[in-house]
């Protein structure tokens, strides 16, 4: 086997961090290798912050801060970046929302300009808005379009019991239909404050200027007077296995196995980031996962597992996935329960650590060569507080990991007597094979 | 070593001009078997890219063997004489790279991304498996399945089924045909001896182009690759193929029935291949209808009559002419009818040059910046160049846009390109005769409810 034994340098990033006068944490980082510019800027807020009867709020509202603001129409706004062929979009999901904009570099201006003109003085203009609920409706239907999705969202409701986030963040058309120009404007006044604010600008920029455009736009945003964060209700891990069963006419089964997960901030994510390396996440077919269900056995095109990529403010899940024909339905359920049983009970060898160990360190510079990439990473370093060295940490957080380490946070975290199995497809509601149309 | 590289390219002196940051530093070289190689060496990220194209793809394919071309790009990951099945994928693995592929109408490419202190093994594997690769009966099988549950992926997917039917009407002779994944029926038929003669046609040198883009040294790097690829024999020369779709006479309709609460709408129109002169009216054509929310299509349809969830138009580069095509999703409540004769309103504004000044700017600026904005890695640069490398080649293709150059004069005839010329273009390809319309509607299961066929 070949690799590499030397040591490349850990990707360096210059990085600098400003709190304004409002509170507003603006995070810079400069690389002049292509003539673009990142900027995200982005709330800490999100469908985690809504009520059950509100649910789809965080995401109509993050959708509609293009819709149009004091000075702009929702037309004026797309054609301001468009005309200069730049990229804006506007979100609203499960922990943040807010705007993406991807220029080039020349036109950084012109970006902050629009993105605090969205974030400060959106109007939700009342036509806008119902207009949107009527395309969300429809885009909630199509969801059962999409399997996968379908079994995902079967998944969430059962596992997230009781926390926010057994919802799709796009909601459910019985309260999406509900909601009113008022709730939008509501959650916007409360949650879109300088200082729930976080905004990452990379790329191809000189700091000091934009440092001071960012202060001209975002600078004069006053602070809220009663902003505070909000109590998010926590699940509750299940106590024994539950099946789910979901009739669907279609080619293939989708199947989700798992439980509840891990927040970022668990000192054990570095360890189970392992264990998923190993379990069912790499790349290519080294992980048992893929390796055994589809290169051995053939059983499906797309099968993985992972703990690690879910984890955010709040717990994650734990899932098993893999899409395949109904006839092969029995076998890929053992198949998966059989591996997740496996890596609690037998552990993991030296030998696959080593490999893990290796791909995660080696791997860690591609998270890091699109500016897009780096404004991601500098707003997860200030959220999870993961210091803006992390990129020097990584591989020493990854070598301290030893086979003790993710033998027992498999055994702490991954309970094979404890899983939620959902599967949609031909099937009926006892799992048994159903004539597909043809 | 080097002299056995016949540098394909003039001499510094005499290159023609670069306009687009992509082609600049790019170096040919072809080796003596045919090997087509583009390197481009830049420092500012340690990271190499490698990806290597072969002009093969289910354009290449015959009627009864559909899918072969995708089906031979899995088994390419299943071991060589000198790597073991699995060991390309952890070789990747241990090096913290990544590696995958794809097929498409055209071409087949395979590439791996490594930290620049240990990327060689990527042109090991790559010489390896060019001629190689094993086919072990064994592999052959499970594999089998893997690809078909694939294809299932795409069966169960609205606008893969919308889509495929669309297509498969519009060309009636030619190989686009059928879907690059090909039919399930041909799939189940095929047979790993089958793989290793379609193998044996197609993989060779002579029908190759190897990028390396990122941070290495040129030199070095043309040494390794006459080392590893030089001792490899060309390959039989193939003609090339010749088949013409013969002009559309007459509208074609037709009606795709699947489980889904939303319909779908497709209409294609038979338009030019890459680099042909008409083809740039027509992708700034594509920007003014489709590129973000000021464009037409959303404008009218999402914004103004409010009937759908999203709408866009297409126009890809291919070897062969192909479709222009446009799509939207509906909303509930909604007539596919009349969303199409909405689509044609748009159209028929092309056609009468009902285009402002600033919004032919606008798209061309949007396309310029696209460049910039979707080329950030090194991965990303080498995948353009290898793809026009592949595709824009032969006599009809203009001699400075040949190869990798037609990403130097695409900005420019994209610059050039006027209201007069886009109206022309519109009124040429966007003609009742020359498309073909697709409605996908609900088998009846999940609220069917009456709908006229016809526009």
């Amino acid at each position: 086997m070949q690799h590499s034994q030397k040591r490349i340098t850990p990707p360096r990033l210059d990085v600098e961090r400003v709190e304004l006068p409002n509170g507003l944490v603006l995070l810079l980082s400069e690389n002049h290798s292509i003539p673009s510019v990142s900027i995200n800027a982005i709330v800490r807020a999100g469908s985690r912050f809504e009520a059950d009867e509100k649910a789809g709020l965080a995401s109509l509202v993050g959708a509609l801060l293009d819709a149009g603001t004091v000075s702009r129409t929702s037309q004026q706004i797309a054609e301001a970046i468009e005309a200069a062929g730049g990229q804006l979009g506007t979100f609203g999901d499960y922990q943040s929302s807010g705007a993406l904009v991807r220029l080039l570099s020349k036109d950084a201006g012109l970006g902050l300009d629009v993105a605090s003109d969205l974030l400060i003085n959106a109007t939700f203009p009342e036509d806008k808005v119902r207009q949107d609920i009527d395309r969300r409706v429809a885009q909630i239907k199509a969801r059962l379009d999409v399997p996968r999705t379908q079994a995902s969202d079967v998944f969430n409701e059962i596992v997230f019991e009781g926390s926010p986030q057994h919802r799709p963040p796009i909601g459910y058309e019985g309260t999406v239909m509900t909601l009113t120009r008022a709730d939008v404007e509501g959650f916007y006044r409360r949650y879109y404050v300088p200082e729930n604010t976080m905004l990452a600008i990379a790329g191809d920029i000189d700091k000091n200027e934009v440092k001071s455009m960012a202060e001209a736009t975002f600078g004069k945003w006053p602070r809220s007077a009663e902003f505070e964060t909000p109590q998010v209700p926590q699940p509750h891990r299940q106590t024994s296995p539950i099946e789910r069963f979901v009739t669907a006419s279609k080619e293939q089964v989708n199947v989700v196995i798992g439980h509840l997960g891990i927040e970022r901030k668990n000192p054990d994510y570095y360890d189970l980031l392992v264990m998923d390396t190993i379990l069912g996440s790499s790349p290519g077919f080294t992980s048992r996962i893929p390796r055994i269900l589809r290169d051995e056995q053939g059983l499906a095109y797309s099968t993985f597992s992972n703990i690690t990529s879910s984890a955010g403010l709040d717990p994650g899940r734990f899932i098993a996935y893999i899409g395949t024909a109904p006839e092969n339905l029995d076998r890929v359920i053992s198949g998966l329960r059989g591996e997740i049983a496996r890596i609690v009970e037998g552990g993991v060898t030296p030998e696959e650590l080593e490999t893990a160990r290796l791909y995660l360190t080696g791997s860690f510079v591609f998270h890091f060569q699109r500016n897009s990439q780096i404004a991601e990473f500098l707003l997860e370093a200030e959220i999870y507080g993961l210091g803006f060295d992390y990129l020097e940490r990584y591989p020493e957080l990854i070598r301290a990991v030893s086979v003790e380490d993710v033998n027992r946070v498999t055994r702490k975290y991954i309970d094979p007597q404890k899983l939620t199995t959902v599967v949609v497809g031909p099937v009926d509601e006892q799992g048994k094979s159903v004539v597909s149309s043809p | 070593m080097t002299t056995l590289i016949t540098t394909a390219e003039a001499e510094a002196g005499t290159r023609i001009q670069t306009k687009s940051f992509i082609t600049r530093n790019v170096g040919k070289a072809i080796l003596k078997n045919g090997l087509t190689v583009l390197t481009k060496e830049m420092h500012d990220k340690p990271v190499v890219a490698t990806i290597i194209w072969y002009r093969v793809g289910s354009r290449n394919e015959e009627l009864g063997q559909t899918g072969k071309s995708h089906f031979l790009e899995h088994m390419l990951f299943k071991g060589t004489d000198r790597y073991r099945k699995g060991e390309i994928d952890l070789i990747t693995h241990l090096n913290g790279g990544a590696n995958n592929a794809f097929t498409w109408l055209d071409f087949t490419a395979y590439y791996f991304t490594f930290a620049s202190d240990r990327w060689e093994a990527a042109l090991e594997i790559e010489a390896s498996r060019m001629r190689n690769t094993t086919f072990v009966e064994e592999e052959f099988a499970p594999e089998k399945q893997v690809v078909e549950e694939e294809l299932r992926i795409g069966l169960d997917g609205p606008w893969e089924a919308l889509e495929n039917e669309v297509w498969a009407t519009a060309f009636r002779q030619h190989p686009y045909h059928w879907p690059t994944v090909g039919w399930l029926e041909d799939l189940e038929a095929a047979s790993g001896a089958d793989m290793k003669a379609y193998y044996d046609k197609w993989y060779h040198p002579r029908r190759a182009t190897l990028v390396v883009a990122g941070d290495f040294d040129t030199v070095e790097v043309l040494q390794k690759i006459e080392e590893l690829f030089g001792p490899v024999p060309p390959g039989p020369v193939i003609a090339p193929l010749n088949i013409l779709e013969p002009p559309q006479r007459g509208e074609k309709r037709l009606v795709v029935k699947k489980q889904t609460p939303v319909e779908r709408l497709l209409i294609g129109y038979h338009a030019p291949e890459v680099a042909h002169p008409d083809s740039y009216a027509l992708k700034v054509a594509e920007a003014v209808l489709s590129t973000g929310k000021s464009s037409r299509l959303y404008q009218r349809l999402v914004e103004r009559d409010q009937s759908v969830t999203k709408a866009g138009a297409c126009y890809h580069d291919h070897i062969d002419p192909s479709l222009f095509y446009f799509q939207a999703e509906l909303k509930p409540g909604f007539k596919l009818a009349d969303v199409e004769r909405a689509t044609f309103e748009e159209i028929d504004r092309l056609k009468r040059g009902d285009i402002s000044t600033a919004e032919i700017d606008k798209a061309k600026r949007q396309i310029e910046a696209s460049l910039v904005l979707s080329s950030e890695e090194p991965l990303q640069q080498a995948t353009l160049l290898g793809r026009y490398e592949t595709i824009a080649f032969g006599e009809h293709v203009p001699e400075d846009s040949r190869g990798y150059h037609y990403l130097d004069t695409l900005l420019e005839r994209v610059a050039a390109v006027t209201t007069q010329e886009i109206a022309t273009g519109a009124q040429k390809y966007f003609t009742e005769d020359n498309r073909t319309v697709g409605y996908l509607i609900s088998d009846g299961e999940s609220g069917a409810k009456e709908r006229d066929l016809a526009a």
